[in-house]
């Protein structure tokens, strides 16, 4: 059971990288998205970047990013997600869900027993 | 909205799974080559560079699992494997497939043609718009709680009442003399009075003509108008739209047609659809009740009230008002109100109402059939759990390799489903079966000159409950099988083909099923025992008169427009002169024929000089009004006092003739001829008691000895009466039909002889086939019950048998006598059917406490039911072990030890 719930908590977590990940640059492969969660999240993806598929389908499913084929870097065919307009809002949405939760959460860590009345 | 577009995704994933699979590759491919380009970059050789990218990839098919997961209807896809997996292993066992499937479709048959029954009777809904916002009113009293009201009464509720849209009036179904032209002679069909409001108040427009106007039982005969049944339109017009405005005559009276109610309504009640409506205004040319004026006499109830409440308006605010009102009634009308309340109840209370008897054989069913379909379950249980026992390798294998105890689970309880789905299909053909056998016996069910069609038929109601009982069943007898199958030990399940895990558990299940069959037979066979002995025993007393050589014929003067002087001529005449037809030993009028098919009227009465209860006006009593020659006739004997004499006239004073029952609850200790009552109230007509005529049967063959009072024809005319004429000698009664015929030609050659037969065959039916019928439901069940029960008895309890037999043969091999062993096997057997049959035996004691409660009025224990029924049972299981122990016996102990 507790993994399962780790696994949960991370795959949300991956969605609203990735989404910020191609608000930030664009058009991106899933190397490329990748990469991008590595660079910045440090070890969250070193072992299993390809659990990041299943939340790319996961997103694409729900509207929020679409593909096309393209050329990657080294001109061969790949797959590109961008970010959708409903993609869009969901990112605006869920920024501030996370913000708020982490804000609350943020007091909640330092409140000490003398500041409650 | 989220996951609705996902599900279409993946529902056109589904259909694309194959495109999907290539892309998913490309793009791993195209990850790792620009990984592995990227690692030779910073300095790794082209192997390792393509390892490191491969190992921070991570698994690729737990991956590819993911994405399946995520992308497709993973629920689908594994359900089509499911089944047809489950499909093929099926197959391999035929036999017990279709044994398995054969058994639930009994069960569920039985089940769902029980609970047609019941639909019918209890839950469908009035045939109207919004049928749940009706109610019932009824007047209560200290003797009954459901009386109707009068018309006064209506009219005063109907002005008073803010609760309701709406309160409807109608009387009970009558026969009515119809023609379709005048002078044609008339025919008896079902016309129902009912108020002008009706039609519009239940929100039933006629599609042709019109239903009645509320004006149009306001002014005392004045509006001659009836609207058709549709059942009646079609029968007898030919569903001719040109009725509207013809003329049909009832009871003699000239009627004009407005309309036909339309084809959704075939009327209020579920058995009786009348078959025309005529308003209230009209009771002159219809009512039955010659002693009473139904427009004025507040106490002349004879009418059923439902009523439509207001949107919002709650049965508590109703209730209150409607208290209100009687109390109103009592204070302003004490002498037909005295203690009289008012109730509302909702159609479902009125259909359960204690003492409907519908109700009651709703209930008994319904029970009994849920004991076969328990038995049918736990029968199929036990095959199944057998089966799953033949399949641990099997089933360790799939463990090993990986496979979800959820996901194994989920595919053995396919498994049941598919049997449970074939099963509730033969069942629902066999429900449809008994529905049909039904409509073969609705002629004896309801033998009646009214309209009357049995309610049951298999509809979509029908067919959802069977199938919701199928998917029951499916659970009910899978998922213990399926949860202890998938709970092994691998390392013993993988050695050998069959083990026995030891475990207190385990055997405790199998165990349970024999109990549980045991116990749940004994119960069915108890409930048909005594069902069964119950009528026999009560045709065996005997009904109290002669009901041989007898021949009966009914008349209604009031099709031919009499009035009450000419009635009252018209029987006197006609039973003096067929007193003198030659072949006549005898003649009788009665009102009611004993136990014919139309209830008695009842009687109110106050014996006189009695104290009566402060809250109480009166006492009540069932009654029949019958001429002189009616105790003779039907060989009555008069115990004390004499029956009634042709003195007796109307001049004469009043007299009345008590049965014993009567005499004994009112004058325990004296003599009840000499004494007298008063009819209604304190106030009311005296009459003279004078005699005391033996209690016989009146109602139901099973009833108790009921109070009952007699009043001579020519004190207490009624219009409708039955002649009743005994053959001299052993001449077949029906040779004096045309004696009969002669002198009513005499008397009026247009007046309708009704009802001709002889009184034995009215017995046969109403008191013998009728509940006959009743009698082979529950037997069938009984036996059905039984049969099933002895077959998985045997196989569970041979099955346990037999899976010692490597035990047995080591016990032999250790030098144990052939009667230890036996007595050793068939002990543990006995006990198990010990246990079933002490708690079957106390379930067999609910049971029939509970239908004596309900149908008989016997209250005895049935001693020879279980006389018969306990050792059959004992015998089966001594069967069922001896024979596979014998067998675990005689095997060679090298040979045993290596049989699995």
């Amino acid at each position: 059971m507790g993994m399962k719930q780790k696994t949960d908590v991370r795959q949300g977590t991956l969605a609203l990288m990735v989404l910020k990940t191609l608000d930030v640059l664009g058009p991106l492969h899933g190397y490329g998205i990748a990469r991008r969660i590595e660079q910045i999240s440090g070890d969250l993806l070193a072992v299993n970047q390809g659990t990041l598929y299943p939340v790319l389908l996961k997103l694409e499913q729900e509207g929020a990013i679409a593909s096309e084929w393209g050329a990657s870097e080294n001109n061969r065919r790949a797959r590109f997600y961008r970010l959708t307009r409903e993609g869009r809002r969901q990112l605006q949405v869920e920024t501030q869900d996370w913000e708020q939760t982490a804000a609350i959460i943020g007091r909640f860590f330092e409140a000490k027993a003398e500041d409650l009345p | 909205m989220k996951s609705l577009r996902r599900f279409f995704a993946r529902l056109a994933n589904f259909a694309t799974r194959r495109r999907d699979e290539q892309r998913l590759r490309e793009e791993i491919e195209e990850h790792i080559a620009l990984q592995t380009a990227e690692n030779i970059r910073v300095g790794l050789s082209p192997v390792e560079a393509q390892r490191q990218a491969r190992l921070k990839f991570g698994a690729v098919e737990a991956m590819k699992e993911d994405y399946r997961a995520a992308r497709g209807l993973q629920f689908v896809e594994h359900l089509v494997q499911d089944l047809r997996f489950a499909i093929r292993s099926l197959q391999r066992t035929p036999g017990l497939t279709l044994f398995v499937v054969m058994t639930l479709a009994l069960g569920i048959g039985m089940t769902s043609a029980t609970f047609s029954m019941v639909d019918a009777l209890i839950f469908r809904p009035y045939p109207v718009p919004h049928p749940s916002g009706l109610v019932t009113l009824v007047t209560t009293t200290h003797d009954t709680s459901f009386e109707d009201f009068s018309y006064r009464e209506y009219l005063d509720i109907r002005g008073q009442a803010k609760s309701y849209d709406g309160v409807i009036a109608n009387a009970d179904m009558e026969p009515v003399g119809f023609s379709a032209e005048a002078g044609a002679t008339p025919r008896v069909r079902g016309g129902m009075m009912v108020s002008g409001n009706y039609f519009h108040a239940l929100g039933v427009e006629p599609p042709l003509g019109r239903g009645f106007r509320e004006d149009e039982d306001q002014v005392p005969g004045r509006d001659a108008v009836v609207v058709l049944g549709p059942e009646f339109w079609r029968r007898e017009f030919a569903s001719d739209r040109a009725v509207v405005g013809r003329i049909v005559r009832l009871n003699g009276t000239d009627f004009t047609v407005i309309g036909v109610a339309p084809e959704t309504f075939p009327g209020m009640d579920i058995v009786g659809h009348p078959d025309f409506y005529v308003p209230l205004a009209m009771a002159r040319v219809f009512s039955t009740n010659m002693q009473k004026n139904f427009f004025e006499d507040r106490d002349d109830r004879e009418l059923n009230l439902t009523a439509r409440l207001k949107p919002g308006t709650t049965i508590e605010q109703a209730q209150n008002e409607l208290t209100v009102l009687a109390k109103n009634f009592e204070r302003d009308y004490p002498k037909q109100n005295r203690s009289r309340g008012a109730a509302i109840h909702t159609q479902f209370e009125m259909r359960t109402r204690a003492d409907d008897v519908n109700w009651k054989f709703s209930v008994i069913f319904m029970v009994l059939s849920l004991a076969v379909l328990l038995v049918a379950c736990t029968n199929v249980a036990g095959l199944l759990l057998t089966r799953a026992r033949t399949r641990t390798h099997e089933i360790a294998v799939r463990l090993a390799l990986g496979a979800g105890r959820f996901r194994l689970i989920r595919l053995l309880l396919t498994e049941s489903l598919i049997l449970a789905a074939l099963g509730g299909l033969a069942g629902i053909a066999i429900g449809n079966g008994v529905i049909q056998w039904f409509h073969t016996k609705e002629s004896i069910i309801f033998m009646t000159e009214l309209p009357a069609a049995v309610p049951f038929q298999m509809d979509k109601r029908v067919l959802l409950a069977s199938l919701a009982l199928s998917v029951l069943s499916a659970l009910l007898c899978g998922l213990a099988p399926a949860l202890q199958s998938t709970r092994v030990d691998l390392l013993s399940g993988l050695k050998s083909a069959d083990v026995d895990v030891p475990g207190r558990k385990r055997l405790w299940g199998r165990n349970l099923l024999v109990v549980a069959q045991v116990s749940t037979s004994l119960m069915l066979l108890t409930a048909a025992f005594l069902m069964a002995r119950n009528f026999e025993q009560s045709f065996l007393e005997g009904t109290g008169f002669a009901k041989d050589h007898l021949l009966m014929v009914k008349f209604d003067p009031r099709l031919e427009q009499y009035n009450a002087a000419q009635t009252q001529q018209f029987y006197k005449l006609l039973a003096e002169r067929l007193r003198e037809a030659p072949g006549v030993a005898g003649d009788a009028l009665t009102e009611n024929v004993p136990l014919g098919q139309d209830g008695f009227e009842g009687v109110a009465f106050v014996p006189d000089g009695f104290q009566m209860p402060p809250d109480r006006e009166n006492f009540s009593a069932t009654m029949d009004t019958v001429d002189e020659g009616f105790f003779a006739t039907m060989g009555i004997p008069i115990l004390r006092g004499r029956g009634f004499l042709a003195s007796d006239t109307v001049e004469a004073p009043r007299v009345a003739v008590v049965n014993e029952q009567f005499a004994k609850h009112y004058w325990p200790g004296g003599d009840a001829v000499g004494k007298r009552i008063r009819l209604d109230s304190r106030a009311g007509v005296l009459v003279e008691i004078v005699g005391v005529a033996q209690t016989i049967k009146y109602q139901s063959t099973t009833e108790g000895p009921m109070e009952f009072v007699y009043m001579p024809l020519a004190q207490h005319p009624i219009a409708q009466m039955t002649l009743l004429l005994r053959s001299s000698g052993d001449r077949d009664p029906l040779q004096l039909v045309q004696p009969v015929k002669d002198v009513v030609r005499t008397l009026d050659p247009n007046l309708p002889m009704l009802q001709t037969r002889t009184y034995e065959d009215l017995y046969l039916n109403q008191v013998v086939n009728g509940p006959r019928i009743a009698i082979q439901m529950v037997g069938s069940m009984g036996v059905v019950g039984l049969l099933l029960a002895i077959a998985g008895l045997y196989g569970v309890v041979a099955y346990n048998v037999s899976r010692r037999t490597r035990e047995i043969a080591i016990r032999m091999a250790l030098g144990a006598a052939k009667s230890d062993v036996l007595r050793l096997v068939m002990g543990k057997g006995l006990v198990l059917v010990g246990i079933g049959t002490a708690i079957g035996l106390a379930m067999g004691f609910a049971v029939e406490q509970f239908m004596n409660s309900m149908l008989f009025n016997a209250g005895e224990v049935d001693i020879v039911a279980y006389l018969i029924v306990v050792p059959s049972l004992f015998l089966v299981t001594m069967l069922a072990t001896y024979v596979p122990a014998r067998r675990a016996c005689k095997i060679a102990p090298t040979q045993a030890l290596r049989y699995e």
